[in-house]
């Protein structure tokens, strides 16, 4: 769990404060986003965490402790931290690079080479192949697994990311972010990430910590950030497509009904897509509904365009 | 970092080997002069043997240069880092002297004050041997880029654990550089040590000059221009361990 209690940092340079009186709570086992246009400061806010910047005011808890009741340098080895793929030393092996903070809390070296073994692995890359190359050989993506990989070397139950993904082109950020869901999805850690693109805080996220000129706009659970945008920067943020951002984030299974009110159509949607999907699908057929197809074929359901009016309709919890 | 083993040092060994044959080989450098230059009166220096010369020409420059090291690297590293912050420009400024100032005016100033002898001379030496270590030493921590540093400190590094893992290590080939030059200028600045009554490697060359016996000075400077290249491989050799190419370059 991080939560930030009424934080500021002000900097002599700066008319107003770089953070603005930010109060919010990163639940365990949850992911965060937090995103802003540049200069809203996402990425003070996300420093204070781990100290890197010490605020001017209020209280910043990591699990149970105030993080100034801990040694900075301690308390950093307790979160994982990963920034861009430049992070990493250029003149560490890939070996080093992700046992470093293990290295840095004494571990012995059987103990140090069998966790970076098996982090290669959760990230999916060759411990044989990788652990004796040097960041310059690595591309950007592998840079940026190995970076990830850096930040969970010591199993902290709290992750900082600041643009993790980042860096690399659409195609394998999109990998990257679905490797990491899934590493999430194993590992259940309380993540705080810091990006400035609004796709990626829905496709990654639970929450959304929507920050702007140091204050915070928003925060709440993606779906009622865009179904609910709190005033008219949250709603000019989240843009023109938020009915559609919307669908991505409602899967067919869930509004699916029988299978037969999809009997005399062509569309179909695999049962794990989102409503999105099963519109698309319908635009191109010019059909009213979509048959619901399992991974091994068969038909298990139909969605309909009547469907998708009412999951708008329906209040969120 | 590239783990460096003797083999990297064949070369540099093989020369230094020759290097001591050389300063052995007194008679073969007469007979070799003598029919070079048939007709003249002296052909090698007389006050000192070369391997006399040749040693202290070496502890010179071995000494000033490694105090000029150890100064000029701490005092660089200070000046880059938050306690010495205020003196940056100062020294910044003072480092970069080096490039105006030519080796022979560095007797001419410090002898009226430090006076003749050995161990002045050594002190002018190293004086004048901080200036290149310390602009390379400021220019090297200064091209680690703030990422790097920022993620070392961010997975918990103290502060001397950045310097002396992170930091240095990345400014090392650039601080190298320095010593280099430093090393390289600092040989062929001590045989004007000759003149402030130093010996070395200086004094058969300003012999050879004022008696007009070109084969002294000849023998003087083969020497020394040799042992400036010694240090110049030496050094390089460890220069290139610590050359390293950014991450995600093939990114």
């Amino acid at each position: 769990m991080i939560r930030l209690e009424g934080v500021t940092k002000r900097y002599p340079s700066m008319e107003r404060p770089a953070v603005d009186d930010v109060t919010f709570e990163v639940p365990a086992g949850e992911i965060t986003a937090l995103i802003g246009p540049s200069g809203s400061g996402k990425s003070t806010t996300l420093r204070m965490v781990n100290r890197l910047i010490e605020p001017d005011e209020g209280s910043i808890y990591v699990g149970v402790d105030e993080i100034h009741d801990i040694k900075a340098e301690d308390l950093r080895r307790r979160i994982g931290y990963a920034i861009q793929g430049v992070g990493l030393f250029p003149h560490w092996t890939v070996f080093q690079n992700i046992g470093c903070v293990p290295w840095l809390l004494h571990w012995d070296k059987p103990r140090i080479a069998a966790r970076v073994r098996e982090l290669l692995d959760l990230v999916g890359l060759d411990a044989a192949e990788y652990s004796a190359k040097y960041p310059s050989q690595l591309s950007g993506g592998e840079a940026q697994r190995v970076g990830v990989a850096r930040a969970l070397a010591a199993d902290p139950p709290v992750l900082l990311m600041d643009e993790p993904f980042g860096a690399v082109d659409p195609l394998t950020r999109e990998r990257l972010q679905s490797e990491f869901l899934a590493i999430q999805h194993k590992l259940r850690k309380t993540v705080l990430f810091v990006t400035h693109d609004l796709d990626e805080a829905i496709r990654v996220a639970d929450r959304i910590a929507l920050m702007r000129d140091g204050a915070l706009m928003q925060h709440d659970c993606v779906e009622r950030v865009i179904a609910y945008p709190a005033n008219e920067f949250v709603r000019e943020f989240v843009g023109t497509e938020r009915a559609l951002k919307r669908l991505s984030l409602a899967h067919v299974a869930e509004e699916m009904g029988p299978p037969g009110r999809a009997a005399a159509t062509e569309g179909r949607v695999p049962d794990g897509a989102t409503l999105r999907t099963a519109l698309a699908v319908m635009l191109e057929h010019g059909e009213r509904a979509a048959s619901v197809i399992a991974e091994d074929g068969s038909v298990v359901g139909s969605v309909t365009i009547d469907d998708i009016l009412a999951h708008f309709e329906r209040p969120l919890s | 970092m590239k783990r460096l083993t003797l083999i990297d040092f064949t070369g540099p060994i093989i020369a230094l080997v020759v290097y001591v044959g050389l300063t052995m080989a007194d008679r073969p450098w007469v007979a070799l002069a003598t029919r070079i230059f048939p007709n003249e009166g002296r052909y090698i220096y007389q006050n000192a043997s070369t391997t006399t010369l040749v040693w202290q020409q070496f502890a010179m420059v071995a000494l000033s240069s490694s105090m000029a090291v150890l100064i000029g690297v701490s005092l660089g590293l200070f000046v880059t880092h938050r306690a010495g912050a205020d003196f940056y420009d100062v020294v910044s400024s003072l480092s970069n002297l080096s490039q105006t100032f030519p080796p022979i005016a560095v007797f001419t100033l410090t002898v009226p004050i430090l006076g003749f002898g050995f161990e002045p001379t050594v002190l002018a030496l190293t004086l004048y041997g901080i200036l290149p270590v310390l602009r390379n030493t400021i220019a090297g921590i200064e091209s680690v880029s703030p990422t790097q540093i920022e993620s070392a400190r961010g997975m918990g590094m103290r502060p001397y654990q950045v310097l002396l893992r992170v930091e240095l290590p990345l400014a090392a080939s650039v601080i190298l550089a320095g010593v280099r030059i430093s090393v390289v200028v600092g040989v062929a600045t001590a045989t004007i040590g000759a003149v402030a009554g130093a010996g070395g490697l200086g004094a058969p060359i300003i012999s050879g000059l004022i008696n007009d016996d070109p084969p002294v000075t000849l023998h003087g400077a083969i020497l020394a221009t040799y042992m400036a290249l010694l240090f110049d491989a030496f050094i390089g050799r460890f220069e290139k361990a610590f050359a390293f190419s950014s991450p995600g370059a093939r990114a």
